[in-house]
């Protein structure tokens, strides 16, 4: 099957690139590691002090679940500038005359993302062990959660992906990426609380996309919070943006294709 | 000979409304050096995307190998190999990878393509950078992997689209060389454009010439330049082309002379055609002396691809035009340290 060895060659063509610049991954990772060294830090004693926080859970291990979604939210927020650099350099067409499967082009540039979401949730997440959080779930548990970010972040991509065909700039993907993470962030209970918020906060926070999947973590992370159908609402909130952002990014690459 | 391309009535109009290519119908035997010459803008690279598959024709019809481009894209694919004019090799792969990524694309794997890759790193003069990252190769190397590159699959059919723009003289001769073995020896067809005309003299058997999206000649370069029919004088005027009124008495001057055949506006003076030209020069430097028109050069010349390219586009190649290309897409990030051949 092309489409299998294709997406193949392509992811670790990809896989290459990163690797050569590893610049970029230190970009990427330097925000998160700022939140999860200063911000855990900062907001450690208000989390212990207004009985607004659940008890007995510490801010690290409230938080880190939330920056680890974050991370993988704005680095899939990212993923179109390296598409638009494919087409503005020429690659793109130098494969299309190719017989390369159409869709192992993207494919690939997905697995590709998943595959860095992963690395950069994993780094983070010994980072955050060696600062003292613990996944009460285990290896099992670890797993649950990489997915659930890796899949969080693919549904994410799509938006990048759609903007980079359609504008063909990298800066206007960089421009409404950051435009975009911040407001979904901090209107999200990734960091604090719905009971933290004024009410009109917590109103967006419920419906906030990024709620549901930070749920879906700390299920795997903080003990005995674990909820089935957290995960399922989880699941059920990625499908759905996936088949937005995904299907706009599928109807814009057949234009450019053809 | 079969006709490998066959093109017939094509018609690309863009989505602004741009006739980019307005009825063109050609066809390229199989084994066969085909040029296509044009000045810019004239149409030449969108026909290369609509045969390459990248861009859908608006109207006309196109057969690659026998097979309908509409219906058989992929077929198509399979078996022509593409440089395009804005070289594209990958800067963070080496350029062992770039060209073992192009073997993958083409189902190609294993031993087999390792040698091909190596021979090819050879042929190109490449073999001693091959795995250097190519972001680090100089622009002449850029060309020569991306010529390699469209070489892996071994293709029937190679579509080169100004392969040789921005190059040396030296990496230039070198190029020229591997494709006239390429054609003669592998058997390649080879569709090539260009804005050298020495390159299209030296390479072609047959070339169609390309002017505002319409073929406006066609032949090998022995006919073409023969129906030019005759010899060239070029002259320039002193303060040439800035006193057109100069330029003007001058046209009225040389109407007079019977054996010109053709006046043409060329760089800062005029071109007249005539049969045995040599013999006409000493008629022309009176009359213009008689008449105070001063001349700063003129220059007699057999006939080239340059004339049968002025005489069908009244346009002349300039050197500035090979230099305004398209610039192409900077990568951000950190500056890539030029490597010397």
């Amino acid at each position: 099957m092309s489409i299998v060895t294709d997406t193949y060659h392509l992811f670790i063509r990809a896989l290459k690139k990163l690797v050569r610049n590893p610049i970029l991954l230190f970009f990427s990772l330097f925000q998160p590691i700022i939140f999860l060294v200063l911000f855990t830090q900062l907001f450690s004693k208000f989390a212990t002090a207004g009985g607004l926080f659940p008890p007995g859970v510490t801010y690290l291990e409230y938080a880190t679940p939330g920056i680890l979604l974050q991370n993988g939210f704005s680095s899939a927020l990212q993923s179109g500038t390296s598409i638009v650099d494919e087409l503005n350099s020429g690659m793109l067409q130098k494969m299309l005359v190719t017989p390369v499967n159409r869709s192992a082009i993207l494919l690939g540039r997905l697995v590709t993302d998943a595959f860095r979401v992963v690395v950069q949730s994993s780094i983070i997440l010994v980072l955050a062990y060696a600062l003292g959080f613990n996944v009460a779930t285990g290896a099992g548990g670890i797993a649950v959660m990489l997915i659930v970010i890796a899949f969080f972040g693919l549904a994410w991509s799509g938006i990048s992906l759609a903007i980079g065909l359609r504008t063909r700039s990298a800066e206007t993907v960089f421009g409404i990426g950051g435009f975009m993470t911040f407001p979904l962030l901090f209107m999200s209970t990734a960091l604090v609380p719905a009971a933290v918020m004024p009410t009109w906060m917590s109103d967006v926070s419920s419906v906030n996309p990024i709620s549901f999947a930070v749920n879906a973590v700390r299920d795997m992370s903080i003990p005995n919070w674990f909820v089935a159908g957290d995960i399922v609402s989880a699941f059920v909130v990625i499908a759905a943006i996936a088949i937005i952002t995904l299907g706009a990014t599928l109807y814009l690459f057949r234009k450019v294709v053809k | 000979m079969p006709e490998i391309v066959k093109v017939e009535d094509l018609v690309e109009v863009y989505s602004d409304g741009t006739k980019a290519v307005d009825g063109v119908s050609f066809g390229v035997d199989e084994g066969e050096f085909f040029g296509f010459l044009g000045p810019n803008g004239a149409g030449k690279s969108t026909t290369i995307k609509v045969l390459t598959t990248l861009l859908s024709k608006t109207s006309g019809k196109i057969t690659i190998a026998g097979f309908d481009i509409e219906k058989h894209g992929d077929a198509i694919r399979k078996i022509i190999g593409v440089q395009s004019q804005d070289t594209t090799v990958d800067p963070d792969l080496t350029g062992r990878e770039n060209m073992m990524l192009q073997g993958h694309l083409h189902l190609m794997g294993g031993e087999e393509l390792k040698n091909r890759v190596t021979d090819l790193l050879n042929l190109v003069g490449l073999a001693d950078v091959a795995d250097r990252r190519a972001g680090h190769y100089s622009g002449g190397m850029k060309k020569r992997l991306d010529l390699g590159s469209a070489l892996v699959h071994k293709p029937k059919l190679l579509f080169l689209d100004e392969p040789t723009t921005g190059l040396d003289p030296q990496s230039r001769a070198a190029i020229w060389e591997y494709l006239s073995k390429l054609n003669k020896e592998e058997g390649i067809t080879i569709f090539l454009t260009t804005q050298y005309m020495e390159e299209a003299d030296k390479l072609c058997e047959r070339l169609f010439i390309i002017d505002q999206g319409k073929i406006v000649a066609n032949g090998t370069p022995e006919s073409l330049k023969r129906e030019v029919g005759a010899d060239s004088i070029t002259m320039t005027l002193e303060n040439g082309s800035a006193a057109s009124a100069t330029k003007e008495k001058a046209r009225q001057v040389l109407g007079g002379i019977p054996a010109i055949t053709k006046i043409m506006e060329s760089d800062g003076g005029l071109t007249v055609y005539a049969k045995n030209a040599s013999l006409i020069i000493a008629d022309i430097v009176r009359t213009f002396d008689t008449n105070g028109i001063r001349l700063s050069s003129v220059n007699f010349a057999s006939p080239t691809l340059d004339d049968v390219f002025l005489l069908h586009t009244g346009k002349r190649i300039r050197a500035e035009e090979l230099n305004t290309k398209k610039t192409t897409f900077q990568r951000f990030g950190a500056a890539r340290r030029p490597v010397r051949e």
